[in-house]
Protein backbone atom coordinates (compact mmCIF):
# COMPACT_ATOMS: atom_id res chain seq x y z
CA UNK A 1 0.00 0.00 0.00
CA UNK A 2 2.90 2.33 0.62
CA UNK A 3 4.56 3.32 -2.60
CA UNK A 4 7.13 6.06 -2.12
CA UNK A 5 9.51 7.31 0.46
CA UNK A 6 7.79 9.67 2.84
CA UNK A 7 10.77 11.83 3.60
CA UNK A 8 11.57 15.04 1.81
CA UNK A 9 14.87 16.85 2.25
CA UNK A 10 16.29 14.15 4.45
CA UNK A 11 19.93 14.96 5.16
CA UNK A 12 22.33 12.48 3.65
CA UNK A 13 25.16 11.02 5.67
CA UNK A 14 23.33 11.52 8.89
CA UNK A 15 25.12 8.57 10.47
CA UNK A 16 28.15 10.75 11.06
CA UNK A 17 26.48 13.42 13.16
CA UNK A 18 24.09 12.32 15.86
CA UNK A 19 21.62 15.18 16.43
CA UNK A 20 21.94 17.04 19.67
CA UNK A 21 18.82 17.73 21.68
CA UNK A 22 18.75 20.16 24.50
CA UNK A 23 15.84 18.51 26.31
CA UNK A 24 15.23 15.29 28.17
CA UNK A 25 14.31 13.47 24.99
CA UNK A 26 18.03 13.54 24.10
CA UNK A 27 18.69 10.91 26.74
CA UNK A 28 16.22 8.60 25.05
CA UNK A 29 17.19 9.34 21.45
CA UNK A 30 20.94 9.19 22.06
CA UNK A 31 20.82 6.07 24.20
CA UNK A 32 22.31 2.95 22.67
CA UNK A 33 19.05 1.11 23.23
CA UNK A 34 17.11 3.56 21.07
CA UNK A 35 19.77 3.90 18.38
CA UNK A 36 20.12 0.19 17.82
CA UNK A 37 16.40 -0.61 17.92
CA UNK A 38 13.82 1.98 16.92
CA UNK A 39 16.45 4.41 15.65
CA UNK A 40 17.87 1.77 13.34
CA UNK A 41 14.42 0.81 12.12
CA UNK A 42 13.50 4.32 11.01
CA UNK A 43 16.84 4.70 9.19
CA UNK A 44 15.60 2.46 6.39
CA UNK A 45 12.60 3.03 4.18
CA UNK A 46 11.21 -0.47 4.74
CA UNK A 47 11.58 0.01 8.49
CA UNK A 48 9.63 3.24 8.40
CA UNK A 49 6.88 1.66 6.32
CA UNK A 50 6.55 -1.27 8.73
CA UNK A 51 6.53 1.04 11.72
CA UNK A 52 3.87 3.26 10.18
CA UNK A 53 1.60 0.66 8.60
CA UNK A 54 2.21 -2.56 10.50
CA UNK A 55 0.12 -2.17 13.63
CA UNK A 56 -2.75 -0.22 11.99
CA UNK A 57 -3.16 -2.71 9.15
CA UNK A 58 -3.01 -5.73 11.45
CA UNK A 59 -5.57 -4.11 13.77
CA UNK A 60 -7.91 -3.14 10.92
CA UNK A 61 -7.84 -6.58 9.33
CA UNK A 62 -7.95 -8.55 12.57
CA UNK A 63 -10.48 -6.58 14.58
CA UNK A 64 -12.49 -4.47 12.19
CA UNK A 65 -12.96 -7.13 9.52
CA UNK A 66 -12.19 -10.26 11.56
CA UNK A 67 -15.39 -10.40 13.65
CA UNK A 68 -17.64 -9.95 10.62
CA UNK A 69 -15.67 -12.61 8.76
CA UNK A 70 -15.93 -15.05 11.67
CA UNK A 71 -19.66 -14.39 11.87
CA UNK A 72 -20.00 -15.18 8.16
CA UNK A 73 -17.94 -18.35 8.56
CA UNK A 74 -19.97 -19.62 11.49
CA UNK A 75 -23.27 -18.80 9.82
CA UNK A 76 -22.36 -21.30 7.09
CA UNK A 77 -21.60 -24.20 9.42
CA UNK A 78 -24.05 -26.64 10.97
CA UNK A 79 -22.65 -26.75 14.52
CA UNK A 80 -20.87 -24.23 16.67
CA UNK A 81 -19.26 -24.41 19.19
CA UNK A 82 -18.21 -27.81 17.87
CA UNK A 83 -18.81 -30.55 20.43
CA UNK A 84 -16.82 -33.78 20.49
CA UNK A 85 -18.44 -36.47 18.40
CA UNK A 86 -20.41 -34.03 16.25
CA UNK A 87 -19.37 -33.39 12.68
CA UNK A 88 -19.72 -29.78 11.52
CA UNK A 89 -20.24 -29.26 7.81
CA UNK A 90 -21.02 -26.52 5.34
CA UNK A 91 -24.71 -25.61 5.08
CA UNK A 92 -27.06 -22.85 4.01
CA UNK A 93 -29.78 -24.13 6.33
CA UNK A 94 -29.29 -21.35 8.89
CA UNK A 95 -30.41 -18.82 6.31
CA UNK A 96 -33.29 -20.97 5.13
CA UNK A 97 -34.75 -21.09 8.67
CA UNK A 98 -35.32 -17.37 8.51
CA UNK A 99 -37.52 -17.57 5.44
CA UNK A 100 -39.36 -20.65 6.64
CA UNK A 101 -40.75 -19.28 9.89
CA UNK A 102 -42.80 -16.11 10.21
CA UNK A 103 -41.87 -16.18 13.90
CA UNK A 104 -38.48 -14.83 12.83
CA UNK A 105 -39.59 -12.89 9.79
CA UNK A 106 -42.03 -10.66 11.68
CA UNK A 107 -39.52 -9.16 14.15
CA UNK A 108 -37.22 -8.10 11.32
CA UNK A 109 -40.07 -6.39 9.47
CA UNK A 110 -41.10 -4.78 12.76
CA UNK A 111 -37.53 -3.62 13.37
CA UNK A 112 -37.47 -1.96 9.96
CA UNK A 113 -40.86 -0.32 10.45
CA UNK A 114 -39.87 1.04 13.86
CA UNK A 115 -36.51 2.29 12.60
CA UNK A 116 -38.10 3.97 9.58
CA UNK A 117 -40.83 5.68 11.59
CA UNK A 118 -38.38 6.75 14.28
CA UNK A 119 -36.03 8.17 11.62
CA UNK A 120 -38.82 10.10 9.91
CA UNK A 121 -40.16 11.40 13.23
CA UNK A 122 -36.68 12.46 14.34
CA UNK A 123 -36.11 14.31 11.07
CA UNK A 124 -39.38 16.21 11.38
CA UNK A 125 -38.83 17.07 15.05
CA UNK A 126 -35.16 18.00 14.82
CA UNK A 127 -35.09 19.91 11.52
CA UNK A 128 -36.71 23.12 12.81
CA UNK A 129 -34.49 23.03 15.88
CA UNK A 130 -31.33 22.61 13.81
CA UNK A 131 -32.49 25.41 11.53
CA UNK A 132 -33.17 27.68 14.48
CA UNK A 133 -29.73 27.14 15.99
CA UNK A 134 -27.87 27.40 12.68
CA UNK A 135 -29.64 30.39 11.14
CA UNK A 136 -31.68 32.34 13.66
CA UNK A 137 -29.48 32.34 16.73
CA UNK A 138 -26.70 34.92 16.43
CA UNK A 139 -23.26 33.37 15.77
CA UNK A 140 -21.96 34.18 19.28
CA UNK A 141 -24.85 32.34 20.89
CA UNK A 142 -24.80 29.30 18.65
CA UNK A 143 -22.43 27.09 20.58
CA UNK A 144 -24.32 27.83 23.80
CA UNK A 145 -27.65 27.00 22.21
CA UNK A 146 -26.17 23.78 20.87
CA UNK A 147 -24.51 22.86 24.14
CA UNK A 148 -27.82 23.13 25.98
CA UNK A 149 -29.23 20.50 23.62
CA UNK A 150 -26.23 18.23 24.10
CA UNK A 151 -26.33 18.08 27.90
CA UNK A 152 -28.97 15.31 28.08
CA UNK A 153 -26.90 13.10 25.81
CA UNK A 154 -24.17 12.68 28.35
CA UNK A 155 -26.66 10.68 30.37
CA UNK A 156 -26.16 7.51 28.36
CA UNK A 157 -28.50 5.05 26.70
CA UNK A 158 -29.85 3.23 29.75
CA UNK A 159 -30.43 6.25 31.95
CA UNK A 160 -32.30 8.04 29.17
CA UNK A 161 -34.41 4.96 28.54
CA UNK A 162 -35.13 4.67 32.24
CA UNK A 163 -36.13 8.32 32.44
CA UNK A 164 -38.77 7.77 29.75
CA UNK A 165 -40.42 5.30 32.14
CA UNK A 166 -40.85 8.16 34.66
CA UNK A 167 -42.88 10.03 32.07
CA UNK A 168 -45.04 7.26 30.64
CA UNK A 169 -45.65 4.77 33.46
CA UNK A 170 -49.16 4.19 34.80
CA UNK A 171 -48.30 6.35 37.78
CA UNK A 172 -45.88 8.41 35.73
CA UNK A 173 -45.98 12.15 35.21
CA UNK A 174 -48.27 12.24 32.17
CA UNK A 175 -50.97 9.97 33.60
CA UNK A 176 -50.94 11.65 37.00
CA UNK A 177 -51.17 15.08 35.39
CA UNK A 178 -54.06 14.03 33.15
CA UNK A 179 -55.91 12.59 36.15
CA UNK A 180 -55.31 15.70 38.22
CA UNK A 181 -56.96 17.91 35.64
CA UNK A 182 -59.77 15.40 35.32
CA UNK A 183 -59.33 14.29 31.72
CA UNK A 184 -59.13 10.59 32.58
CA UNK A 185 -60.36 8.35 35.39
CA UNK A 186 -57.92 5.54 35.04
CA UNK A 187 -54.38 5.66 33.64
CA UNK A 188 -53.83 5.20 29.92
CA UNK A 189 -51.47 2.25 29.52
CA UNK A 190 -48.64 3.81 27.57
CA UNK A 191 -45.63 1.87 28.79
CA UNK A 192 -44.68 -1.44 27.15
CA UNK A 193 -46.49 -0.55 23.92
CA UNK A 194 -45.40 0.51 20.45
CA UNK A 195 -45.95 4.09 21.51
CA UNK A 196 -43.52 4.00 24.43
CA UNK A 197 -40.96 2.19 22.30
CA UNK A 198 -41.21 4.75 19.48
CA UNK A 199 -41.10 7.63 21.94
CA UNK A 200 -38.06 6.13 23.62
CA UNK A 201 -36.25 5.52 20.34
CA UNK A 202 -36.75 9.09 19.19
CA UNK A 203 -35.65 10.37 22.58
CA UNK A 204 -32.56 8.19 22.41
CA UNK A 205 -31.29 9.10 18.97
CA UNK A 206 -32.23 12.68 18.15
CA UNK A 207 -28.68 13.90 18.75
CA UNK A 208 -27.42 11.85 15.80
CA UNK A 209 -29.83 13.80 13.63
CA UNK A 210 -29.14 17.20 15.18
CA UNK A 211 -25.43 17.47 14.53
CA UNK A 212 -25.35 16.54 10.80
CA UNK A 213 -28.39 18.74 10.10
CA UNK A 214 -26.90 21.64 12.02
CA UNK A 215 -23.58 21.56 10.19
CA UNK A 216 -25.29 21.29 6.79
CA UNK A 217 -27.74 24.15 7.43
CA UNK A 218 -25.05 26.36 8.92
CA UNK A 219 -23.11 26.18 5.64
CA UNK A 220 -26.01 27.64 3.60
CA UNK A 221 -25.03 31.23 2.80
CA UNK A 222 -27.54 33.64 4.33
CA UNK A 223 -27.31 36.13 1.40
CA UNK A 224 -28.94 33.45 -0.78
CA UNK A 225 -32.01 33.57 1.45
CA UNK A 226 -31.99 37.37 1.49
CA UNK A 227 -31.75 37.46 -2.31
CA UNK A 228 -34.65 35.04 -2.65
CA UNK A 229 -36.70 37.17 -0.27
CA UNK A 230 -35.90 40.30 -2.32
CA UNK A 231 -37.10 38.53 -5.43
CA UNK A 232 -40.41 37.88 -3.70
CA UNK A 233 -40.10 34.31 -2.47
CA UNK A 234 -42.13 33.62 0.65
CA UNK A 235 -40.83 31.62 3.61
CA UNK A 236 -42.21 28.37 2.29
CA UNK A 237 -40.75 28.81 -1.20
CA UNK A 238 -37.38 29.76 0.26
CA UNK A 239 -37.43 26.65 2.40
CA UNK A 240 -38.43 24.36 -0.43
CA UNK A 241 -36.19 25.83 -3.14
CA UNK A 242 -33.07 26.77 -1.13
CA UNK A 243 -32.81 25.39 2.39
CA UNK A 244 -34.07 21.89 1.71
CA UNK A 245 -31.89 21.16 -1.36
CA UNK A 246 -28.79 22.67 0.22
CA UNK A 247 -29.17 20.74 3.46
CA UNK A 248 -29.54 17.44 1.61
CA UNK A 249 -26.13 16.19 2.75
CA UNK A 250 -27.10 16.66 6.37
CA UNK A 251 -30.45 14.95 5.87
CA UNK A 252 -28.80 11.97 4.20
CA UNK A 253 -26.07 11.45 6.77
CA UNK A 254 -28.37 12.17 9.72
CA UNK A 255 -31.04 9.77 8.51
CA UNK A 256 -28.58 6.97 7.72
CA UNK A 257 -26.91 7.35 11.10
CA UNK A 258 -30.22 7.35 12.97
CA UNK A 259 -31.57 4.43 10.96
CA UNK A 260 -28.52 2.24 11.51
CA UNK A 261 -28.42 3.10 15.21
CA UNK A 262 -32.12 2.39 15.62
CA UNK A 263 -31.85 -1.02 13.97
CA UNK A 264 -29.12 -2.05 16.40
CA UNK A 265 -30.68 -0.82 19.64
CA UNK A 266 -30.95 -3.66 22.12
CA UNK A 267 -31.64 -2.45 25.65
CA UNK A 268 -34.39 0.09 24.90
CA UNK A 269 -36.90 -2.36 23.34
CA UNK A 270 -36.31 -4.74 26.23
CA UNK A 271 -37.12 -2.05 28.81
CA UNK A 272 -39.81 -0.04 26.99
CA UNK A 273 -41.38 -2.59 24.69
CA UNK A 274 -43.92 -5.29 25.44
CA UNK A 275 -44.59 -8.80 24.18
CA UNK A 276 -46.02 -7.41 20.94
CA UNK A 277 -43.03 -5.29 20.14
CA UNK A 278 -40.23 -7.85 20.07
CA UNK A 279 -37.60 -6.50 17.71
CA UNK A 280 -35.04 -8.44 15.74
CA UNK A 281 -32.05 -7.86 18.04
CA UNK A 282 -33.94 -9.57 20.85
CA UNK A 283 -34.71 -12.50 18.52
CA UNK A 284 -31.03 -12.80 17.63
CA UNK A 285 -29.99 -12.55 21.24
CA UNK A 286 -32.12 -15.61 22.00
CA UNK A 287 -29.80 -17.75 19.89
CA UNK A 288 -26.80 -16.76 22.01
CA UNK A 289 -28.30 -16.79 25.48
CA UNK A 290 -30.68 -19.21 27.05
CA UNK A 291 -31.12 -22.95 26.91
CA UNK A 292 -31.32 -23.55 23.18
CA UNK A 293 -28.37 -21.55 21.93
CA UNK A 294 -27.77 -22.00 18.21
CA UNK A 295 -24.89 -19.75 17.30
CA UNK A 296 -24.87 -20.51 13.56
CA UNK A 297 -28.53 -19.50 13.24
CA UNK A 298 -27.91 -16.35 15.30
CA UNK A 299 -24.91 -15.46 13.14
CA UNK A 300 -26.94 -15.96 9.96
CA UNK A 301 -29.74 -13.77 11.32
CA UNK A 302 -27.33 -11.04 12.35
CA UNK A 303 -25.86 -11.06 8.84
CA UNK A 304 -29.31 -10.91 7.25
CA UNK A 305 -30.05 -7.88 9.40
CA UNK A 306 -26.69 -6.21 8.67
CA UNK A 307 -27.01 -6.67 4.91
CA UNK A 308 -30.64 -5.53 4.68
CA UNK A 309 -29.93 -2.51 6.90
CA UNK A 310 -26.89 -1.44 4.90
CA UNK A 311 -28.72 -1.94 1.59
CA UNK A 312 -31.65 0.14 2.84
CA UNK A 313 -29.28 2.90 3.94
CA UNK A 314 -27.42 2.74 0.62
CA UNK A 315 -30.63 2.94 -1.43
CA UNK A 316 -31.74 5.89 0.66
CA UNK A 317 -28.39 7.63 0.16
CA UNK A 318 -28.53 7.06 -3.58
CA UNK A 319 -32.14 8.25 -3.90
CA UNK A 320 -31.89 11.36 -1.74
CA UNK A 321 -28.19 12.08 -1.87
CA UNK A 322 -27.95 12.52 -5.62
CA UNK A 323 -24.41 12.55 -6.89
CA UNK A 324 -21.85 10.32 -5.27
CA UNK A 325 -18.98 11.78 -3.30
CA UNK A 326 -15.92 10.05 -2.03
CA UNK A 327 -14.81 10.24 1.58
CA UNK A 328 -12.08 12.71 0.70
CA UNK B 1 -29.75 43.76 9.38
CA UNK B 2 -32.79 42.29 7.73
CA UNK B 3 -34.37 39.20 9.17
CA UNK B 4 -34.44 36.20 6.92
CA UNK B 5 -37.96 35.34 7.80
CA UNK B 6 -40.92 37.43 8.69
CA UNK B 7 -41.70 37.35 12.39
CA UNK B 8 -44.24 34.53 12.43
CA UNK B 9 -41.93 31.71 11.24
CA UNK B 10 -39.21 33.11 13.46
CA UNK B 11 -41.38 32.92 16.54
CA UNK B 12 -42.52 29.42 15.59
CA UNK B 13 -38.93 28.24 15.26
CA UNK B 14 -37.99 29.77 18.59
CA UNK B 15 -40.93 27.97 20.16
CA UNK B 16 -39.77 24.74 18.49
CA UNK B 17 -36.33 25.09 20.02
CA UNK B 18 -37.60 25.63 23.56
CA UNK B 19 -40.22 22.91 23.23
CA UNK B 20 -37.53 20.51 22.05
CA UNK B 21 -35.27 21.48 24.94
CA UNK B 22 -38.14 20.87 27.33
CA UNK B 23 -38.76 17.48 25.70
CA UNK B 24 -35.08 16.57 26.19
CA UNK B 25 -34.82 17.74 29.78
CA UNK B 26 -38.23 16.83 31.21
CA UNK B 27 -37.79 13.04 31.56
CA UNK B 28 -34.34 13.45 33.08
CA UNK B 29 -35.59 16.09 35.50
CA UNK B 30 -38.46 13.84 36.56
CA UNK B 31 -36.00 10.98 36.95
CA UNK B 32 -33.81 13.10 39.22
CA UNK B 33 -36.73 14.42 41.24
CA UNK B 34 -37.97 10.90 41.88
CA UNK B 35 -34.68 10.01 43.56
CA UNK B 36 -35.76 12.19 46.50
CA UNK B 37 -39.09 10.42 47.03
CA UNK B 38 -39.62 9.06 50.53
CA UNK B 39 -41.26 5.75 49.58
CA UNK B 40 -39.95 2.55 48.14
CA UNK B 41 -41.90 2.62 44.89
CA UNK B 42 -41.82 4.94 41.90
CA UNK B 43 -44.98 7.01 41.46
CA UNK B 44 -46.05 10.61 41.13
CA UNK B 45 -46.76 12.84 42.98
CA UNK B 46 -43.64 12.76 45.09
CA UNK B 47 -45.10 13.98 48.38
CA UNK B 48 -42.47 13.39 51.05
CA UNK B 49 -38.84 14.18 50.18
CA UNK B 50 -35.76 12.45 51.53
CA UNK B 51 -32.04 11.96 50.95
CA UNK B 52 -32.12 8.38 52.25
CA UNK B 53 -31.75 6.81 48.79
CA UNK B 54 -28.44 8.57 48.29
CA UNK B 55 -27.16 7.37 51.64
CA UNK B 56 -28.23 3.88 50.70
CA UNK B 57 -26.58 4.04 47.28
CA UNK B 58 -23.33 5.35 48.70
CA UNK B 59 -23.22 2.39 51.07
CA UNK B 60 -24.14 -0.07 48.34
CA UNK B 61 -20.99 -2.12 47.80
CA UNK B 62 -22.29 -3.55 44.53
CA UNK B 63 -22.79 -0.07 43.09
CA UNK B 64 -19.36 1.17 44.12
CA UNK B 65 -17.71 -1.94 42.71
CA UNK B 66 -19.57 -1.53 39.43
CA UNK B 67 -18.41 2.11 39.29
CA UNK B 68 -14.78 1.13 39.77
CA UNK B 69 -15.07 -1.69 37.27
CA UNK B 70 -16.64 0.59 34.64
CA UNK B 71 -13.96 3.24 35.18
CA UNK B 72 -11.19 0.68 34.87
CA UNK B 73 -12.59 -0.71 31.62
CA UNK B 74 -13.13 2.80 30.25
CA UNK B 75 -9.55 3.82 31.07
CA UNK B 76 -8.02 0.75 29.42
CA UNK B 77 -10.24 0.97 26.34
CA UNK B 78 -9.61 4.71 26.00
CA UNK B 79 -5.83 4.41 26.14
CA UNK B 80 -5.71 1.62 23.57
CA UNK B 81 -8.28 3.24 21.28
CA UNK B 82 -6.39 6.56 21.36
CA UNK B 83 -3.05 4.95 20.50
CA UNK B 84 -4.54 2.83 17.70
CA UNK B 85 -6.76 5.58 16.34
CA UNK B 86 -3.89 8.05 16.15
CA UNK B 87 -1.68 5.46 14.51
CA UNK B 88 -4.33 4.69 11.87
CA UNK B 89 -4.87 8.41 11.24
CA UNK B 90 -1.10 8.87 10.75
CA UNK B 91 -1.15 6.06 8.20
CA UNK B 92 -4.07 7.62 6.34
CA UNK B 93 -2.41 11.04 6.02
CA UNK B 94 1.07 9.68 5.23
CA UNK B 95 2.45 10.74 1.86
CA UNK B 96 2.33 8.27 -0.99
CA UNK B 97 -0.21 5.91 0.50
CA UNK B 98 -2.29 3.97 -1.98
CA UNK B 99 -5.75 2.81 -0.97
CA UNK B 100 -6.32 5.67 1.49
CA UNK B 101 -10.07 5.49 0.95
CA UNK B 102 -10.09 1.75 1.65
CA UNK B 103 -8.13 2.18 4.89
CA UNK B 104 -10.44 5.00 5.95
CA UNK B 105 -13.52 2.90 5.18
CA UNK B 106 -12.11 -0.04 7.16
CA UNK B 107 -11.30 2.27 10.07
CA UNK B 108 -14.89 3.55 10.13
CA UNK B 109 -16.51 0.11 9.75
CA UNK B 110 -17.25 -0.48 13.49
CA UNK B 111 -19.06 2.85 13.68
CA UNK B 112 -21.39 1.92 10.81
CA UNK B 113 -22.25 -1.61 11.92
CA UNK B 114 -25.35 -1.48 14.19
CA UNK B 115 -24.49 -2.01 17.87
CA UNK B 116 -26.25 -5.33 18.28
CA UNK B 117 -24.51 -6.90 15.27
CA UNK B 118 -21.17 -5.53 16.37
CA UNK B 119 -21.68 -7.14 19.77
CA UNK B 120 -22.66 -10.51 18.28
CA UNK B 121 -19.75 -10.56 15.86
CA UNK B 122 -17.32 -9.67 18.65
CA UNK B 123 -18.78 -12.43 20.81
CA UNK B 124 -18.19 -14.93 18.01
CA UNK B 125 -14.71 -13.54 17.35
CA UNK B 126 -13.72 -13.77 21.00
CA UNK B 127 -14.77 -17.40 21.15
CA UNK B 128 -13.07 -18.14 17.80
CA UNK B 129 -9.72 -17.01 19.21
CA UNK B 130 -10.38 -18.89 22.47
CA UNK B 131 -10.52 -15.77 24.59
CA UNK B 132 -12.70 -16.12 27.69
CA UNK B 133 -15.52 -13.62 28.12
CA UNK B 134 -14.89 -11.10 30.86
CA UNK B 135 -12.77 -8.03 31.46
CA UNK B 136 -10.30 -8.45 28.58
CA UNK B 137 -13.06 -9.19 26.08
CA UNK B 138 -15.05 -6.13 27.18
CA UNK B 139 -12.00 -3.90 26.86
CA UNK B 140 -11.35 -5.29 23.38
CA UNK B 141 -14.94 -4.68 22.33
CA UNK B 142 -15.00 -1.13 23.67
CA UNK B 143 -11.69 -0.39 21.95
CA UNK B 144 -13.00 -1.57 18.58
CA UNK B 145 -16.09 0.58 19.10
CA UNK B 146 -14.09 3.72 20.00
CA UNK B 147 -11.29 3.60 17.40
CA UNK B 148 -13.32 5.10 14.48
CA UNK B 149 -14.18 8.18 16.54
CA UNK B 150 -10.53 8.79 17.45
CA UNK B 151 -9.50 8.34 13.80
CA UNK B 152 -12.04 10.90 12.60
CA UNK B 153 -11.14 13.45 15.29
CA UNK B 154 -7.39 13.03 14.71
CA UNK B 155 -7.84 13.30 10.92
CA UNK B 156 -9.85 16.50 11.23
CA UNK B 157 -7.03 18.05 13.24
CA UNK B 158 -4.24 16.66 11.04
CA UNK B 159 -5.79 18.26 7.94
CA UNK B 160 -5.33 21.72 9.45
CA UNK B 161 -1.69 21.06 10.32
CA UNK B 162 0.84 23.01 8.26
CA UNK B 163 2.89 20.40 6.38
CA UNK B 164 6.17 22.25 6.77
CA UNK B 165 6.23 21.79 10.55
CA UNK B 166 7.32 18.18 10.26
CA UNK B 167 9.67 19.00 7.35
CA UNK B 168 11.37 21.61 9.50
CA UNK B 169 11.85 19.12 12.32
CA UNK B 170 13.30 16.61 9.87
CA UNK B 171 15.69 19.21 8.44
CA UNK B 172 16.88 19.90 11.95
CA UNK B 173 17.82 16.27 12.28
CA UNK B 174 14.86 14.62 14.00
CA UNK B 175 14.05 11.16 12.69
CA UNK B 176 10.41 10.29 11.95
CA UNK B 177 9.73 8.91 15.42
CA UNK B 178 11.14 11.98 17.15
CA UNK B 179 9.31 14.28 14.73
CA UNK B 180 6.06 12.52 15.55
CA UNK B 181 6.46 12.76 19.31
CA UNK B 182 7.87 16.31 19.37
CA UNK B 183 5.80 17.97 16.63
CA UNK B 184 2.75 16.05 15.44
CA UNK B 185 1.59 14.67 18.78
CA UNK B 186 1.62 18.04 20.61
CA UNK B 187 -0.26 19.54 17.68
CA UNK B 188 -2.86 16.76 17.90
CA UNK B 189 -3.17 17.27 21.67
CA UNK B 190 -6.51 19.09 21.95
CA UNK B 191 -8.23 16.81 19.41
CA UNK B 192 -6.96 13.71 21.19
CA UNK B 193 -8.06 15.06 24.56
CA UNK B 194 -11.58 15.57 23.22
CA UNK B 195 -11.44 12.14 21.61
CA UNK B 196 -10.34 10.49 24.85
CA UNK B 197 -13.17 12.00 26.87
CA UNK B 198 -15.57 10.85 24.17
CA UNK B 199 -14.13 7.32 24.38
CA UNK B 200 -14.55 7.28 28.17
CA UNK B 201 -18.21 8.30 27.91
CA UNK B 202 -18.77 5.82 25.07
CA UNK B 203 -17.32 2.99 27.14
CA UNK B 204 -19.11 3.82 30.38
CA UNK B 205 -22.38 4.11 28.46
CA UNK B 206 -22.01 0.91 26.45
CA UNK B 207 -24.53 -1.78 27.28
CA UNK B 208 -24.92 -4.17 24.39
CA UNK B 209 -21.23 -5.09 23.91
CA UNK B 210 -20.75 -5.52 27.65
CA UNK B 211 -23.91 -7.64 27.80
CA UNK B 212 -22.53 -10.13 25.29
CA UNK B 213 -18.84 -9.99 26.18
CA UNK B 214 -19.06 -9.68 29.94
CA UNK B 215 -18.80 -12.23 32.68
CA UNK B 216 -20.61 -12.13 36.00
CA UNK B 217 -19.09 -8.87 37.21
CA UNK B 218 -21.57 -6.13 36.32
CA UNK B 219 -20.53 -2.78 34.87
CA UNK B 220 -22.65 0.30 35.68
CA UNK B 221 -25.12 -0.08 32.78
CA UNK B 222 -25.46 -3.80 33.47
CA UNK B 223 -26.23 -3.12 37.12
CA UNK B 224 -28.81 -0.46 36.28
CA UNK B 225 -30.38 -2.73 33.64
CA UNK B 226 -30.65 -5.61 36.09
CA UNK B 227 -32.21 -3.34 38.73
CA UNK B 228 -34.75 -1.85 36.29
CA UNK B 229 -35.80 -5.32 35.17
CA UNK B 230 -35.87 -6.66 38.69
CA UNK B 231 -38.39 -4.17 40.09
CA UNK B 232 -38.09 -0.46 40.43
CA UNK B 233 -37.45 1.70 43.46
CA UNK B 234 -36.15 5.26 43.80
CA UNK B 235 -32.79 3.71 44.58
CA UNK B 236 -32.21 3.32 40.81
CA UNK B 237 -33.07 6.99 40.40
CA UNK B 238 -30.47 8.00 42.95
CA UNK B 239 -27.91 5.78 41.25
CA UNK B 240 -28.73 7.10 37.77
CA UNK B 241 -28.70 10.69 39.04
CA UNK B 242 -25.22 10.28 40.49
CA UNK B 243 -23.93 8.74 37.24
CA UNK B 244 -25.64 11.42 35.18
CA UNK B 245 -24.20 14.29 37.20
CA UNK B 246 -20.66 12.90 36.99
CA UNK B 247 -20.74 12.10 33.27
CA UNK B 248 -22.36 15.43 32.40
CA UNK B 249 -19.68 17.25 34.41
CA UNK B 250 -16.92 15.35 32.59
CA UNK B 251 -18.56 16.05 29.24
CA UNK B 252 -18.98 19.76 29.98
CA UNK B 253 -15.40 20.03 31.19
CA UNK B 254 -14.13 18.40 27.98
CA UNK B 255 -16.30 20.67 25.85
CA UNK B 256 -14.97 23.69 27.71
CA UNK B 257 -11.33 22.60 27.39
CA UNK B 258 -11.49 21.79 23.67
CA UNK B 259 -13.26 25.05 23.00
CA UNK B 260 -10.61 27.00 24.87
CA UNK B 261 -7.89 25.19 22.93
CA UNK B 262 -9.62 26.00 19.65
CA UNK B 263 -9.92 29.71 20.33
CA UNK B 264 -6.39 30.09 21.63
Amino acid sequence: MVSTNTTAGYPAGREASVPKYSTGIAKVVNSALYRYTLGAVVETRIGRIILLAGVPLIWLVMLHVGPIYQMLKISLTSHYPVLPGVESHFTLDNYAIFFRESLYFTPLIRSFIFATIATAATLVVVYPVAYYVAKIVRPEGRSKALLLLLVPFWAGELIRTFSVIMLLANRGAVNVLLREIGLIDRPIPMLYTSFSLGFGLVYLICLYMLLPLYSAIEKIPSPLLDAAADLGAGPFTRFRRIVLPLSRDGIVSGCSLVFLTCIGVFATPMLLGGPNTVLFPETISGFFHGASDKWPVGAAFALIMLVTALITAAIFMRLVGGKKRSAF
Amino acid sequence: MRYMFADAPRATLTACYWAFLLYLLLPLTLMMAMSFKDANFIAFPIGEWTLDWYVKVMQDKQFLEACLYSIMIAAAATVSATVLGTWIAMLIVAEGIRGRVVIFALACLPAVVPGMISAISLRIFVSAIDMPTGTAAIILGHTVHAVPFVVVMALTRLRTMPGNLVDAARDLGADSVVAFFRVTLPYLGPALFGGMIFCVLLSIDDFVRTFFLGGYRPTLPMLIFAKVQGGMSPEINAMATLVLVVTAAVGLYAEFMTRRARTR
